[in-house]
């Protein structure tokens, strides 16, 4: 039996090479690879599983109402793209050095994607990336994973020990994923509770996709889901949210909106300074965040978080008087 | 890698490989294997079964004829279609907008655009921007990434304006940038800084903002990439971090040796190179952690928490 890889090229490069539409019938009959002794209903799943195949790697094939086959050119042939020196470069190294990273979960299709677009040459430059640094391949492997599924539409499960160290198995209908500070997080509907949740991947094992009836979706996602919501920073997690206020310098204003990460609203004042209005549920996290950020970084509303601030610094200086 | 998913990626590579094989050329197997993100002898395989590829009849006119000889690829005849480039599929597309939001590009963001409205037919951007978020969408710090990436290949020295957290002070400064780094998302460059005359590590969100010299330089040195400093030789900051602190993790201090008491309180060796970086996360345990060595970390740590508490007030 010849490589299934050829007998794929030679089927995409004979419907690329034929501008009518041609019978699955005509498509066995061509010499393409399909083994001769083979019954119909055997050809016919391989037929069925080779079309997948091509459309996997971005074929479009049309098909009319007699059952006919043909390329979709329009749905084929990327169109050219131009790119500045600028664009060019960051293609070549962010997204070049991605994928080797074991971590980042869609290396193999970046590979191809660079590829298509013809910029896969080696990066000139010196470039690394680590996004996670604990568990990297795990992780990467079951952000993968759960990323098919939210593509899929099909339930995961796997076991998680939350920060408690307490463990246990969940069903999810993942929603979303998304990377935070060298983590993978799921964001998705945990079955047993109807709660959207999120998880971080590192604490997640034995991640597996529902695998019966893979082509029929398990769940539908609300339309007005955004995983970006649920991408907080760490103070933003906590039971009872409510809005503060944090001052940056007018030195330092222009930080604000690299530290903000996107979440909240920066107001620049006549004076220079910038003030971020930011919804926030651990009035603690947020009072040590400014200490972190500083200088030139302080909370001025409320006041629960002001006086965490002041008197937690104040205690601070006196427990290193000497 | 199951049987399956091998052939799915062997025919994936063997029809991206189609549009680089011009006939009457002879490529570099290494510079195809670079371009298909795959091993030489892998490449090697998929272009002998392609070798074997065509259309019927399968003449030598309808066939794609190409010879390996040692290093390289002769094209004797080109394929004969699908010798352009065709679109991502939505899987490929989805790999690349995260790889650009890793790199501080949102899902709308013009070059993310572009390419999918170029390469993509069947991805949705909205749905891929309801449901992955691979970065922090910065706009500002994707310019100066495109700049730097673009300065770092053709050897052009930048001004910068910078932001170090170290010191907690703003200085500018020429640069002669010589690699990238991401280090669990955050983007650093490894530079000669001609101020201090030395090679140090930026990190990009802190770089306000960045503007080419005009000047070029010569890369004198090879720069690793990592970003993770090495602790040999530096002083060591003896922390205690009571249970329940923030920052207890050794991810959080590069190079520690953490070492847990019986009062569920961790007892931390961290090498440094700044004191007033350890001083400050030490403040922002807001008395939850306590430098306990060097006098010169408790010293910065006093300065921290005084600055701190001043522009509360002022």
């Amino acid at each position: 039996m010849p490589d299934p890889g050829e007998r794929l090229v030679n089927l995409a490069l004979f419907l690329a090479k034929t501008p009518r539409f041609v019978s699955a019938e005509e498509l066995r009959s061509e010499g393409l690879g399909y083994p001769e002794d083979q019954d119909e209903a055997a050809f016919l799943r391989m037929f069925e599983r080779d079309k997948e195949a091509l459309r996997a790697a971005g074929i479009a094939i049309e098909v009319d109402e007699d059952e006919c086959y043909r390329l979709d050119r329009a749905g084929t042939f990327a169109t050219e793209v131009m790119l500045s020196a600028e664009e060019t470069a960051t293609i070549r190294t962010a997204v070049a050095a991605l994928a080797t990273d074991e971590s980042f979960p869609f290396a193999e299709d970046l590979t191809i994607a660079l590829a298509k677009l013809g910029q896969g040459a080696p990066a000139p430059v010196s470039v690394a990336t680590t996004l996670v640094d604990e568990d990297p391949r795990a992780q990467g492997a079951s952000a993968a994973l759960t990323a098919e599924a939210i593509a899929s539409r099909k339930f995961v499960a796997f076991d998680y020990t939350n920060a408690k160290g307490e463990s246990r198995m969940h069903e999810v209908a993942p929603y979303g994923i998304f990377f935070r500070e060298g983590r993978w997080y799921l964001v998705g509907l945990d079955t047993s509770i109807g709660e959207i949740r999120v998880y971080a991947l590192k604490r997640a094992t034995n991640m597996r996709v529902n695998a019966t009836a893979p082509k029929t979706p398990d769940f539908e996602r609300p339309d007005w889901f955004a995983v970006a919501e649920y991408s907080l920073l760490p103070f933003q997690y906590g039971p009872t949210p409510f809005e503060a206020v944090v001052r940056f310098s007018a030195e330092d204003a222009w930080r604000a909106a690299r530290l903000s990460g996107g979440n909240g609203t920066i107001a620049e004042q006549p004076d220079g300074c910038a003030l971020w209005r930011i919804e926030v549920g651990d009035p603690r996290g947020l009072a040590s965040w400014c200490v972190e950020h500083g200088p030139g970084v302080v909370p001025l509303e409320p006041q629960t978080v002001v006086d965490i601030f002041r008197v937690g610094l104040t205690e601070v200086l006196a427990r290193h008087d000497r | 890698m199951t049987a399956r998913k091998n052939t799915a990626m062997h025919t994936r590579r063997m029809l991206a490989l189609l549009p680089y094989l011009k006939q009457g050329e002879t490529l570099k197997l290494a510079e195809l294997a670079a371009a298909v993100g795959a091993p030489e002898a892998e490449v090697a395989a998929d272009l002998t079964a392609l070798s074997y590829c065509g259309v019927p009849p399968f003449t030598p006119d309808e066939m794609i004829d190409l010879a390996i000889d040692g290093d390289t690829v002769t094209v004797y005849s080109a394929p004969p279609a699908l010798d352009r480039p065709v679109r991502l599929a939505p899987r490929e597309a989805r790999a690349l907008v995260a790889a650009l939001q890793a790199a501080g590009h949102g899902s709308d963001d013009p070059l993310v655009t572009r390419l999918l409205a170029a390469a993509s037919a069947e991805i949705d951007p909205a749905e891929l921007a309801a449901t992955l978020r691979a970065g922090d969408a910065s706009a500002p710090v994707v310019g100066i990434y495109a700049m730097l990436a673009e300065a770092i290949e053709s050897g052009s020295k930048i001004r910068i304006g910078y932001f170090s957290a170290g010191s907690g002070t703003h200085s500018d400064r020429v640069i002669c940038p010589y690699a990238l780094a991401n280090e669990r998302g955050a983007w650093y460059v490894k530079a000669l800084c001609e101020s201090a005359g030395d090679v140090r590590t930026f990190r990009l969100d802190r770089i306000r903002e960045a503007e080419p010299t005009g000047e070029r330089f010569e890369r004198s040195q090879s720069v690793s990439a990592s970003v993770i400093p090495d602790g040999e030789g530096l002083p060591l900051a003896v922390l205690r971090l009571a249970p329940g602190a923030r920052h207890t993790e050794e991810r959080d201090w590069p190079g520690a040796a953490f070492n847990l008491k019986q009062n569920g309180a961790v007892f931390a060796e961290v090498p440094y190179s700044s004191a007033t970086w350890v001083a400050r996360r030490v403040a922002a345990g807001l008395g939850m952690i306590d430098a306990i060595e060097t006098p010169e970390v408790r010293a910065a740590v006093r300065e921290v928490a005084q600055r701190a508490l001043a522009e509360l007030e002022g």
